[in-house]
């Protein structure tokens, strides 16, 4: 690791101008930052330490909950208010990484942890992700965990939050600071599809601090679940993921938001499985229209074709957890 | 001999020092001034370095030195029986014959400051494509020469005659990945010379090896080498032979005039230590009706490197285990530009895995009950060399552990077991696995004027528990109570031992202290019955026992005199030492049973139920034991079910050096799993009856789960690791 | 880099650099900017970056101030600078779970957080568990259920295990095996490790 000068800030606009300076980068639970740092990922002049910032909070109201974003993954996880208005956070942050990581990450820093694709984080072999220009050496290398959907031919790396994943399809805003101001960001918004730039990989302008997400909690008819399917138990990244919130009445679905993680560059999202679902009944043949749906379009690698089949089987799996299907 | 010390369920001597953070491993050995190596790995599998600028590292803040092939000192490649199965050392030219070999060390005065300027080091390389991929080079495969484990093309009878007398043939062709170790503490040296002494703190299976390697690259007398190692983070094989990063520092550390600690980066440790090698393995077996073994062919091929010959995976279960006339078994290798193989964590699991899937195949082609069939093909004898075992009770094991497993309750048809969730799997296969056979260990005891002993040998504690069982079989042997006797190890100025390996530390390090101990009993005996003032004189010491810390007459547990009275009114201590002798291979057995369920709709493997029932000879310890197989177990499920290093096909180079890439069970993969042992001694064992042990519970349990899945979902999945898309695609 | 020699030009696909031939050309160790032409980090500049800050650490109780570049981990502060070694390095990657440490009672990983940050943090290490000769009752536990073998995770399973307990996650075995999964055990006693944590558990409560 580089050596590096160290400046806690103390207000989010004083760490905004700490920000300024180029190579600076803030530093919060510092999980995924110094293992990258470690590992010659990424190189920084100045980490900007904003623990002691207050963006801890986390606040449940009758329509929303709001979460600072140095709250911790396991404080949301297990805050009774969100587990009883958005079990699917809870969910989406328990499955992720072990006890103590999760005492130590913050929500903002867990939106902007990076890939785990192995040619990116090996320093010293070709990644358009990490050098522009020098190559994508999963396309036709070892790529069993890279994307089907949404690559291209520049990037095929997979994100790999679970928690951006859930917030997608519960439709948050993440909040942020810069020098330009605050702004609100939707979720769905804030992550870039590689194309050819695959460096670029959220809308955050340089030096803009996370400070927060707000989680609608509107309807409280829909039912959530959340699948990771992995290769262990435990402590794993997510093969395939679905985050689903749907609400079925009458036998018949009323409303569909689902999102998948561990396909694509991003936490993806599915209209046209979302659509083939609104106003049907959750039959077997209704389930399996939405798989074709969300794999529509999909290309596979040389060893990840299982993705295709595995997210649809996944998705059937999650739906049947809503009652109907069976 | 005092009952009840050997074979009791005693807790680890070594416990509190390790729940307490005392234990000092290699890396927290305290040595003043040191300074912090780490490697510069080469990038390219195959090729040579044309450039090197080491400049920017050498102006780097902290930096001692850098060192290259340029400036290394020449190093003489230890010969293999030192454990060096690299047949190259790194760093003495040009050359690269394998990703990740070292190009360049760096010493700097605090670890960071060494991380960094490894970074700043420039190689440039001239490469060439390199060959890693096996499926590729199945075309070039070849037979090598005999090596340790003899011939590579054993043959027994006349396996054409043998398949064309069988009712049923099976054929099959089954695959493992390359593995790594992965003992959770990297490996370690700290050297540090003084003169033209050298001590080393190392984290090794084998000081002996060590101190013999060290002695040889260096050029320097074996007594001004001295090799500590009071605690062992796991080794799994990873820390059996020696490998280049030892020399390498100890030879710096020599240059920089100062002591260097170098710790291996996890990554490091994918390219510096060997691993278990991939395999390629078909199978043919045939059997009459009835289910006896007409005829087994097993070709087993493996990438070597591309300077040795080493193969690990030498199907001694299918030369040795069941009762059939007519057996081929060979080992093919192919080269690639790949690091040395090497031995891992039982290695025979790789062909006990490919032979008793097949069994089990055999079994539904028969509509043969498997433990039936192999209780069908039991052997009394090894086949290979027709000797007698010295003890084997693998048919009360089968028994046993069907009778605990309920295996009778078990509906033969695939499929055809299910729960609310899913699809239920019972499969079963044999554990077996050689022990020992290897040089043998010395012991030192020396009983004080006080009556206790110390016990010492040149040997390690991998975490199996050699402290405590050794210290158990000293008490057993004096007749002290366990808490006057201390046993140490791990330091070369102890009397040698053999590496902590080939399950031969009980047999080898074992029969060491019953031969020092017995004949250092006698001595007292002899004290004893020699002097008039003491109540056992005149008494034939055939008739002198020893127990709880005295000796009587047998049968006259009053008539007695403490070892403490013998050896104040002696005032001296009795010292004895014994040599090194050889322990003849042993052969632990045991027979698994395995539930596996299986969600049809992701094909999620989980293993629920694990029991196991082995025949070691007589248990020294039934607790470290226990944990012995219990671990077995655990990287059963590693193997079968997740652990795989992958190396990129064009690059050469290995994708996941890391244990997030690389998966290891964690703890919410395991379940309860349940242990018992027929505990009988064997008699022709040298260590009170018990034989090695701690390779035999991996094997079987692979076969058990595969065995287990097949059961449960209808399909074979013949390729490991049996993740959930193969599943998929099965069910598909 | 001599001065003759081009640096490296990765093209723009991997394949180009693969099926270059026989002269293509990798740094060892090096991050790609360098072989694009950059030139490696300064040593002169990171000097000036590198500056060591006096830290004081609350470990186990005692106030131990020590010198420290921004850096360095608390895991390497604890080990290579304070002498407490009982806290160990598997991975350096958060994924082994060795390093494990309370901070202000929660459990973390040591390698995955800087020294400096932790200032004004009571920080518990294995070391600080026993009272004198009496052990705490999760030690004592892993002793008698024997939930270690080798040794070299432990100090990370019990700091786990003890917060684990405070935490309440021991309703059941899967529970205990779930908050137990981010320390992993090579030697493989998770079967010992749950029974100990069991056992331990009910003796605190």
């Amino acid at each position: 690791m580089r050596a590096f000068a160290y400046t806690p800030a103390d207000s989010p606009e004083a760490a905004v101008r700490l920000a300024a300076e180029p190579q600076a980068r803030y530093i919060a639970g510092g999980t995924d930052l110094l293992n990258l740092m470690k590992d010659g990922v990424q190189q920084h002049d100045r980490l900007i330490d904003i623990n002691n910032l207050p963006l801890r909070e986390i606040t449940v109201s009758e329509d929303r909950v709001r979460l600072g974003a140095l709250a911790r993954m396991s404080d949301v996880a297990g805050h009774p208010g969100v587990r009883r208005r958005l079990p699917l956070l809870s969910q989406a942050l328990l499955a992720g990484a072990s006890p103590q990581v999760r005492n130590m990450a913050s929500i903002g820093g867990n939106l902007l942890q990076r890939t785990r694709c192995w040619y990116f984080r090996d320093s010293t072999m070709p990644c358009n992700k990490r050098e522009p220009g020098s190559g994508c050496s999963a396309l036709e290398g070892l790529n069993r965990w890279h994307a089907v959907l949404g690559g291209s031919d520049r990037c095929i790396a997979v994100h790999p939050s679970d928690l951006a994943v859930a917030l997608t399809a519960l439709d948050a805003t993440v909040t942020t600071l810069s020098a330009q101001g605050p702004r609100s960001i939707p979720v769905r918004e804030f992550y870039l599809s590689p194309g050819d730039t695959p460096d670029r990989e959220t809308v955050l302008r340089p030096g803009e601090l996370i400070t927060g997400l707000d989680v609608p909690a509107t309807d409280r008819s829909a039912e959530s679940r959340y699948l990771k399917v992995r290769d262990r138990a435990t402590f794993e990244f997510a093969v395939v993921s679905v985050a689903a919130v749907v609400a079925v009445r009458h036998g018949v679905v009323r409303q569909a938001s689902l999102a998948f993680g561990g396909v694509a560059p991003r936490p993806w999202r599915s209209p046209e499985a979302e659509q083939a679902l609104i106003g049907r009944p959750l039959h077997a043949a209704t389930v399996a229209a939405a798989g074709r749906a969300l794999v529509r379009g999909a290309i596979p690698r040389e060893h990840n074709g299982f993705k295709i089949p595995l997210v649809q089987r996944a998705l059937a799996d999650v739906l049947d957890g809503f009652g109907g299907r069976r | 001999m005092s009952a009840g010390v050997v074979g009791k369920a005693i807790a680890r001597v070594d416990g509190r020092a390790k729940v307490t953070g005392a234990a000092r491993y290699a890396a927290d050995a305290e040595v003043r001034g040191v300074a912090h190596g780490v490697l510069v790995m080469s990038t390219v599998a195959r090729g040579r370095i044309v450039a090197l600028d080491t400049r920017a590292a050498q102006a780097a803040p902290g930096v001692v030195d850098v060192y290259t092939h340029l400036t290394m000192p020449r190093l003489t490649v230890p010969a293999p029986t030192t454990g060096y199965f690299k047949r190259f050392v790194p760093m003495q030219d040009e050359n690269i014959q394998h990703a990740g070999q070292p190009v360049a060390i760096v010493v700097a005065r605090t670890l960071e400051e060494a991380q960094q300027a490894a970074v700043l080091v420039i190689v440039r390389y001239e490469s060439q494509t390199p060959q890693v991929v096996l499926a590729d080079g199945l075309g070039d495969a070849y037979v090598p020469a005999p090596g340790s484990d003899g011939t590579n093309d054993y043959v027994r009878g006349d396996t054409g005659a043998g398949l064309a007398a069988a009712g049923v043939i099976v054929d099959a062709t089954y695959t493992t990945p390359l593995q790594h170790h992965n003992p959770l503490e990297p490996s370690v040296t700290v050297a540090a010379w003084s003169g033209d002494r050298l001590t080393v703190h190392e984290s090794t299976q084998g000081i002996s090896n060590t101190q013999n390697a060290l002695m040889q690259a260096l050029g320097v007398p074996r007594e001004n080498v001295r090799v500590i190692t009071p605690f062992v983070g796991g080794g799994f094989g990873a820390k059996g032979p020696v490998w280049p990063h030892t020399l390498l520092t100890a030879a710096v550390a020599r240059l920089a005039g100062t002591p260097v600690k170098l710790v291996l980066t996890r990554a490091h440790t994918y390219t510096s230590h060997g691993h278990r090698a991939e395999t390629h393995q078909t199978l043919r077996i045939g059997a009459a009706r009835d289910g006896r073994l007409t005829a087994i062919e097993h070709v087993v091929t493996q990438p070597v490197s591309r300077s040795d010959e080493l193969v690990f995976n030498s199907s001694e279960p299918t030369r040795m285990l069941y009762a059939c006339p007519h057996v081929r078994s060979t080992q093919r290798a192919v080269r690639l530009d790949l690091p040395t193989a090497s031995f891992v964590r039982s290695p025979e699991a790789a062909t006990s895995h490919a032979l008793e899937s097949t069994l089990d195949e055999l079994s539904h082609a028969l509509q043969l009950d498997p433990v039936e069939l192999r209780l069908r093909n039991w052997s009394a004898v090894n086949q290979e060399t027709g000797a007698p075992h010295g003890s084997n009770f693998l048919r009360e094991c089968y028994e046993r552990g069907a009778a605990e497993f309920g295996w009778a309750r078990r509906d033969p048809r695939p499929g055809s077991m299910r729960d609310r969730d899913g699809l239920i799997g019972w499969g079963m296969a044999t554990a077996a696995h050689t022990a020992g056979g290897r040089p043998g260990a010395g012991a030192a005891v020396t009983i004080s004027v006080e009556g206790t002993a110390l016990i010492r040998s040149g040997t390690q504690d991998l975490g199996t528990g050699t402290y405590t069982v050794m210290q158990q079989i000293g008490a057993q042997v004096l007749g002290l109570p366990l808490h006057a006797v201390r046993f140490d190890l791990g330091d070369t100025n102890f009397p040698p031992a053999f590496a902590s390996a080939a399950s031969a530390t009980v047999p080898g390090v074992g029969s060491g202290v019953v031969r020092a101990a017995t004949t250092a009993r006698g001595r007292v005996v002899a004290l004893a019955v020699a002097d008039p003032r003491s109540p056992l004189y005149g008494v034939e010491p055939a008739r002198i026992s020893t127990a709880d810390g005295y000796l009587h007459v047998t049968g006259q547990p009053s008539r007695r005199v403490s070892y403490r009275s013998v050896l104040r009114r002696h005032g001296q201590p009795i010292e004895v030492t014994s040599d090194p002798a050889p322990a003849a291979l042993g052969y632990s057995t045991g027979a698994v049973f395995v539930e596996v369920h299986v969600d049809p709709a992701i094909g999620r493997i989980r293993v629920r139920r694990v029991v196991g029932v082995f025949d070691p000879g007589r248990v020294l310890n039934r607790q470290t034991a226990r944990s012995q197989a219990i671990g077995g177990a655990i990287w059963a499920i590693g193997f079968t079910l997740m652990e795989h290093t992958l190396i990129d096909p064009h690059l050469g180079r290995v994708v996941t050096p890391n244990l997030s890439g690389y998966l290891v069970p964690v703890n919410a993969d395991v379940p309860d799993i349940e242990v018992g042992f027929i505990d009988r001694p064997d008699p022709s064992s040298p260590a009170l009856g018990a034989r090695g042990f701690g390779e035999t519970p991996m094997t079987g349990v692979t076969a058990a789960i595969g065995n287990a899945v097949h059961h449960a979902i209808g399909k074979r999945i013949r390729d490991l690791p049996i993740t959930q898309d193969k599943v998929i695609a099965a069910l598909s | 880099m001599s001065e003759e020699e081009t640096p490296t030009k990765v093209g723009s696909t991997r394949r180009t650099v693969l099926k270059a031939g026989a002269t293509t050309t990798l740094a060892a160790g090096t991050p790609l900017p360098a072989l694009l032409g950059e030139a490696p980090a300064s040593a002169a500049a990171a000097a000036t970056a590198t500056s060591p800050v006096e830290v004081s650490l609350t470990v186990n109780g005692v106030a131990r101030p020590c010198t420290v570049e921004p850096r360095v981990t608390l895991l390497d502060a604890l080990r290579e600078r304070l002498g407490l070694t009982g806290t160990k390095k598997g991975c350096d990657r958060g994924e082994c779970g060795a390093c494990t440490v309370l901070v202000d009672g929660r459990r973390i990983k040591s390698c995955l957080t800087l020294a400096v940050m932790q200032q004004g943090k009571e920080i518990t290490t294995v070391e600080g568990l026993a009272r004198g000769d009496r052990l705490h009752p999760v030690q004592a536990a892993f002793v008698r259920e024997d939930g270690l073998q080798c040794g070299f995770c432990t100090p990370g399973q019990i700091m786990s295990a003890v917060a684990l307990i405070g935490e309440g996650h021991t309703r059941s075995d899967d529970e205990i095996r779930e908050w137990m999964s981010g320390n992993l055990c090579r030697c493989s006693c998770y079967p010992n490790i749950v029974a100990a944590v069991r056992e331990a558990a009910k003796e605190m409560s």
